[in-house]
């Protein structure tokens, strides 16, 4: 059909003046009629009107119209309205369209002139619009019956039990552990002093049993597809690490736990388990353990010691328990508690507040002081199977202890007369005493291990290990020494370091003479420069090619060695050994300074030209490092790295030769203690696997990267969480007196002392995993693996029902919440009221007294241009509430310092009178600030409120002991998020923006969501509960239903015109588009398509049309809008 | 009198349309120098709308979307953002000062920032006068026939 066959109707609304009032409507309708195509132009004074609707349904009717323009008022209001006029007589919807003239013209224009002239444009351009508009057929989709609530508060329960009831499926997604959202939190209810959980409590348990209803608590929504009528979302639920199905809510396990956190549920006034329920009525009833991550300190430990678990165990005095939890994990707890490196002390959040807690001297001080628990000793049923373990060192003892423990018999190879390794060879005893070690040895032999000690493992050895055992864990460490580029270094008196360690700590006895040089930076040079020393050296001296940043060997034992006396030379390295016949005299040194950085990211030392020197030394103790001595591998096939070092898999250990595997400083070259633990417990892990059968890396994953360093953020926030309490020091033997023996230097320390220590953890994982509640759990619900689900739900609609949160009442600092005790917030004080808070329902002061005034300060954060523009509309209620609660259980003068009572709903008035009745003070004005700072007598140890009282005209200053803030209600954190997800717009304010404000309150610009409660505007529980119906009854309208149009306005190819060049297949976000390799070209998935045209504008051949936004609709819209005035 | 600019303004559907009809709720006044054309998405406006409104004698064309990350369909207005910089190159090129165009994110709950950005846009436009397409000083050239002799040397 051409532009002039068209017959173009135009009806113009008057809508009662708000158009005429500044349009000169008649005036519009005279220049439609002029317009090309316009049949019929007439005005009227509410189109909306059933007689406004029949004038354009009696011009279809009588043939005189077959397109249809409506000036009124925006689309967004009633362009369903005259669509479905249209229709009624037979015409597409689609043949109509509108002119807003209200909201776009006669409303924001001052001008009638200009606004009738705008009109007209706006008229001009519908009607050329009019012109081009085609006939489109709307596709009919059926609905899911089923439907999503979003947030499990009073109005998500309310629209769950009306839909339900009415006998649809309903998902229940809440956030939180419990449902019943801040109502749950109140005690009573204004203005009929309801008890809240007496009316909430019902509905939540009909809620929790419903057969209808889904409740998924602890979830969240991960993502949101479809379209209306059918939308699929996943729901991410967290674990609670307590089987819902099998806990019966016994309580026990709080009884046992260590941990205490703050009391969210309570706002903070009192504190609570890790293992806990928000209150004895929530449903679901059952307990959770609160666990969001590992804490840092097992996270960092190589062998994933429970840190945070012992520590809080010991914090109890329950040392036999914390002893059986470490010994869980560790093959060598004692000698870790003396000689670990402690990683876990390097990630210990508390460094942020003041110093990392001792884990280390805890530990010690638990296994010194517990004896060895004996149920552990029983490992499980034997397998027969026969591992080989070449090394007793940390790597191999942890490697035996865990395949013991996992039923295997083991047989360790030790090459030296004594079991220990390095631990033994390596470490002096003023650091590990011998006793603790052989103690750790005792209990792994205690576990089936057996040792053979004095055996050297060669290539045959190998090969014959190989075939009379199942597997073979090869962890023979580093003992061969690096060699030194010093000139001379043959003469007598250079020895190495790790050399003579081995010979001193084999009881040899060793004459260095009196001055002794130690080359080398690292753990080796500190324990050849102390034993040196003990050894009777009168000059110890560490020469050091680096600084002391750069230094590898841990601070803690510099600062022993220095306090020992011992100097170190840094930028310093020996180039020559000065001797006479043959015997060593002195070493000639050079200095050296930093140049670029190395290999290892440290920067490099170049010597400084001309400085060298010469320095008289007896003895030079080559402390440079040491290689794995791997040679009767490589002969056997063994891939080695250029270090000599053996060629892993780094999740499972294995060498490239089958059922051989290594570890420890065989493979890592010299490294520490701990790590070489995890290394032979990871491989311990993969040889049980394969004798039994599974795949080599079941429950093994790659090695954990080192964690990432705390936030500038974080470190702030728990600096100002946590008051600083210093680290204990560990007693230390006299540095003067200690160096003449080898007694152990550290002394341990106290039961008072480790007790402190080890309460100053943080909690940071909160469940500290010490598995204390799983032992009393009859019920068998305690499941520390539990991992979180995610979980696919298909829904026909969803109403979003995620409620509000209170404003932060820090923000006005002069008001003093955070700083002063008695400055509550109006949800700290619903939770002291209720008889199941922290105070058993009494008004009480910080210090437990009971209040002789309190100050109640209305708009916290509301009505206040710094914060928020709005009314929260509950404020003035609950505050009245609070007054009289005051009154009724303390007898206390209350004072509400209001800036306009807001008393709107049903009763409210009356409770306001009543109020006023029961002698509590009303003062108008804004407070200016609640001090703490008295000026006489009687404002002594209270806090006084300053304001201008505006109704006398006077600033007052009213001492009390309490003061309450009324605090604005706010959008979620998230709700932009949520809004995103479900595409619903929010507004400045954050909350969710309904389709309408009037006419449309629960619906959103996205067909099939709807929102309910203080998730759209703050309001009471009345309004959120009639709302959160309301919502129920359009979802269940839609489900009644069955069906549902889905727009016809959606864009199609045409495939004549199409290039194939893909540039829409990009652009479309839906996926709605695809190419077809067989044709060449693309085209468009009518189902997934949103209609947005964006492809149509992109489409470099013209071949897309975005049906009713089409070319030619929009050009000669553009064309009537700019042109047919002035023509 | 004081010249009167024709605007075309080109509004997604959901996000700044919503925003023009917040103003007018709130009662906002503004120029009535705008003519709102409404469109599903900003990624919808082909260049050559905004081409053939300056053909059709606007003094200046507004295309406003959801801000980034609010698109009603996820990143249509990211299309209309990455069209816009070539858009106003091509405007120069016909001769016609880029300052005409102007790309807005205005959301449904911006109904004063609406009213601000259409004052704005019709002070500037008055002050930049008519607009005669190919006959503006730009950037790239003067007359339409300079700029395209310019162009075709720039080519050869």
């Amino acid at each position: 059909m051409t532009k002039t066959d068209a017959k173009i109707g135009v009806y113009v609304c008057q809508c009662g003046t708000n158009i005429s009032g500044k349009v000169d409507v008649s005036a519009v309708v005279e220049f439609a009629k002029t317009l090309s195509g316009v049949a019929v132009a007439r005005e009227y004074r509410f189109m909306c009107s059933d007689p406004g609707q029949a004038l354009v349904e009696e011009d279809i009717a009588n043939d005189l119209v077959d397109r249809v323009v409506v000036a009124s008022c925006s689309p967004l209001m009633h362009e369903s309205t005259f669509r479905a006029a249209c229709e009624r007589k037979g015409l597409s919807g689609y043949r109509f369209t509108m002119a807003n003239i209200r909201e776009h013209c006669s409303w924001v224009t001052v001008g009638p002139e200009d606004a009738t002239d705008k009109a007209k444009a706006l008229v001009a351009g519908a009607v050329r619009r009019a012109g081009c508009l085609e006939k489109l057929e709307r596709r009919t989709v059926p609905v899911r019956p089923e439907t999503l609530v979003v947030g499990a508060g009073i109005a998500g329960i309310q629209a769950a039990l009306d839909i339900a009831d009415a006998g649809h499926k309903v998902y229940l997604v809440e956030k939180q552990s419990s449902i019943g959202g801040q109502m749950a939190k109140f005690d009573k209810t204004f203005p009929t002093l309801d008890c809240s959980a007496c009316i909430l409590t019902p509905k939540m348990v009909q809620v929790g049993r419903h057969p209808n209803v889904e409740l998924l608590t602890d979830a969240s929504i991960e993502s949101v597809n479809g379209y209306v009528g059918n939308f699929k979302v996943s729901v991410k639920q967290k674990s609670r690490f307590v089987d819902t199905a099998k806990c019966t809510g016994c309580g026990e396990c709080t009884a046992v736990c260590p941990v205490e956190t703050p009391h969210q549920f309570e706002e903070g006034l009192s504190r609570r388990k890790a293992i806990y329920r928000n209150f004895p009525q929530a449903v679901p009833g059952s307990f959770l353990i609160d666990h969001p991550e590992t804490a840092p300190c097992q996270a960092a430990c190589p062998i994933g010691q429970d840190v945070q678990g012992y520590l809080a165990l010991t914090a109890e005095g329950k040392l036999d328990e914390a002893h059986a939890l470490i010994r869980r994990t560790s093959a060598l707890p004692a000698v870790c508690g003396r000689v670990c490196y402690h990683p876990c002390e390097s990630s210990c959040k508390r460094s942020a507040v003041d110093d990392p807690v001792a884990v280390r001297h805890v530990k010690r001080f638990v296994l010194d002081n517990s004896p060895v628990p004996s149920d552990l000793l029983r490992p499980a049923a034997r397998t027969g199977k026969l591992v080989a373990i070449v090394g007793s060192g940390p790597a191999g003892l942890a490697a035996a202890h865990s395949l013991a423990l996992r039923g295997h018999d083991v047989m360790v190879y030790e090459r030296a007369e004594q079991l220990g390794g390095m631990l033994r060879l390596g470490i002096p005893a003023y650091r590990l005493p011998r006793e603790v070690l052989d103690a750790d040895i005792d209990v792994i032999r205690q576990l089936g291990v057996s040792f053979k000690t004095g055996v050297d493992i060669d290539g045959v050895g190998l090969d014959r290990l190989r075939e009379q055992y199942d597997a073979v864990y090869l962890a023979t460490g580093a003992h061969k020494p690096a060699a030194s580029r010093v000139k001379n270094d043959k003469a007598q008196g250079v020895v190495h370091g790790i050399e003579m360690l081995r010979r001193a700590n084999l009881g040899e006895e060793i004459d260095l003479g009196p001055r002794v040089a130690v080359i080398g930076g690292g753990n080796t040079a500190i324990d050849a420069a102390r034993t040196a020393l003990r050894l009777g050296a009168s000059d110890v001296r560490i020469i050091y090619r680096r600084s002391r940043e750069q230094m590898p060997a841990d601070d803690e034992e510099v600062a022993a060695l220095e306090a020992e006396g011992i100097g170190i030379e840094f930028l310093t390295a020996p180039i020559a050994v000065r001797s006479k016949n043959g015997r060593m005299v002195g070493l000639k040194l050079q200095k050296m300074e930093l140049g670029e950085p190395d290999d290892s990211g440290r920067r490099r030392p170049v010597p400084v030209a001309g400085s060298e020197y010469v320095v008289g030394f007896d003895t030079a103790l080559m402390a440079i490092g040491q290689k794995p001595d791997t040679e009767y591998a490589g002969s056997r096939g063994f891939t080695l790295t250029r270090w000599g070092t053996f060629e892993i898999n780094e999740t499972n250990c294995s060498t490239n030769v089958m059922g051989v595997f290594a570890g420890g400083d065989a493979v890592r070259g010299p490294a520490s203690v701990v790590e070489a633990m995890g290394d032979g417990q990871r491989a311990a892990i993969a040889i049980d696997n394969m004798l039994s059968g599974r795949q080599l890396n079941d429950g093994l994953s790659a090695p954990a990267k080192s964690p990432e360093p705390i936030s500038e953020e974080e470190r702030l926030t728990i600096r100002l969480s946590n008051k600083p309490r210093r680290r204990i020091r560990m007693p230390e033997l006299d540095p003067d007196t200690r160096t003449g023996s080898f007694r152990e230097v550290e002394c341990g320390y106290n039961a008072a002392l480790a007790l402190v220590e080890a309460s100053r953890c943080l909690s940071c994982g909160v469940c500290a995993r010490c598995r204390e509640c799983a032992k009393v759990c009859q019920a068998k619900a305690i499941d520390y693996d539990m991992a979180d689900t995610v979980r696919e739900v298909e829904v026909g609609s969803v109403i979003l029902s995620t409620g509000f949160k209170t404003f932060d009442a820090k923000r006005i600092a002069r008001y003093g919440f955070g700083r002063m005790p008695d400055v509550l917030t109006g949800l700290q004080f619903e939770r002291m009221n209720s008889a199941s808070g922290a105070t058993g329902g009494h008004i009480r002061t910080s210090k437990g007294k009971t209040p002789n005034a309190v100050g109640i300060i209305h708009c916290v954060g509301s009505r206040d241009r710094n914060f928020n523009n709005y009314c929260s509309r509950v404020c003035c209620m609950y505050a009245l509430k609070f007054a009289h609660l005051i009154k009724e259980k303390t007898g206390a003068e209350v004072y509400n310092f209001y800036v306009d009572m807001r008393c709107f709903g049903k009763g409210y008035e009356e409770f306001y009178q009543r109020l006023l009745s029961e002698d509590v003070r009303f003062v108008r004005g804004r407070v200016a600030e609640v001090s703490d700072f008295p000026l006489n007598e009687q404002e002594k140890n209270r806090l006084v409120i300053r304001v201008e009282d505006t109704l006398v005209g006077d600033v007052r200053r009213i001492p009390v002991d309490m003061v309450v803030l009324a605090s604005a209600l706010e959008s979620q954190a998230d709700s932009s998020k949520i809004g995103r997800l479900f595409n619903v717009s929010v507004g400045k304010d954050g909350f969710f923006m309904e389709k309408h404000p009037k006419l449309a309150p629960v619906s959103t610009a996205t067909d099939g969501i709807y929102v309910a409660g203080a998730c759209q505007s703050p309001k009471d529980i009345p309004d959120t509960v009639a709302q959160a119906s309301a919502a129920a009854a359009q979802a269940l309208s839609m489900i009644g239903k069955g069906h549902i149009e889905i727009e016809a306005a959606i864009s199609e190819i045409d495939p004549e015109r199409c290039a194939g060049c893909k540039v829409c297949n990009e652009l479309c976000a839906f996926s709605a588009i695809s190419f077809d390799l067989e044709s060449g070209i693309s085209a468009i998935n009518e189902a997934l398509c949103k209609g947005c045209g964006t492809c149509a504008a992109g489409c470099p051949s013209a071949a897309i049309t975005a049906r009713h936004y089409t070319d030619k609709q929009i050009l000669a819209e553009i064309e009537g809008v700019l042109n047919d005035l002035s023509a | 009198m004081t010249f009167q600019p024709r605007i075309v303004g080109f509004l997604c559907n959901w996000c700044s349309y919503t925003g023009a009809d917040l103003a007018g709720m709130a009662r906002s006044k503004y120029a009535s120098n705008i003519r709102i054309i409404p469109v599903m998405c900003s990624g919808r406006v082909d260049p050559s709308f905004v081409i053939k409104a300056f053909a059709e004698g606007a003094d200046g064309v507004l295309i406003s979307g959801c801000h980034p990350g609010d698109c009603h369909y996820h990143n249509g207005n990211i299309a209309a953002m990455r069209r816009a910089p070539m858009l106003g190159r091509l405007l120069e090129d016909y001769g016609i000062d880029q300052q005409r165009f102007r790309l807005e994110w205005i959301s449904a709950s911006e109904g004063e920032r609406f009213a601000t950005v259409v004052n704005e846009m019709t002070e500037r436009i008055r002050q930049l006068g008519p607009c005669r397409p190919g006959g503006e000083r730009t950037e790239r050239g003067g007359e339409l026939p300079e700029v395209a002799a310019k162009l075709q040397k720039e080519a050869s």
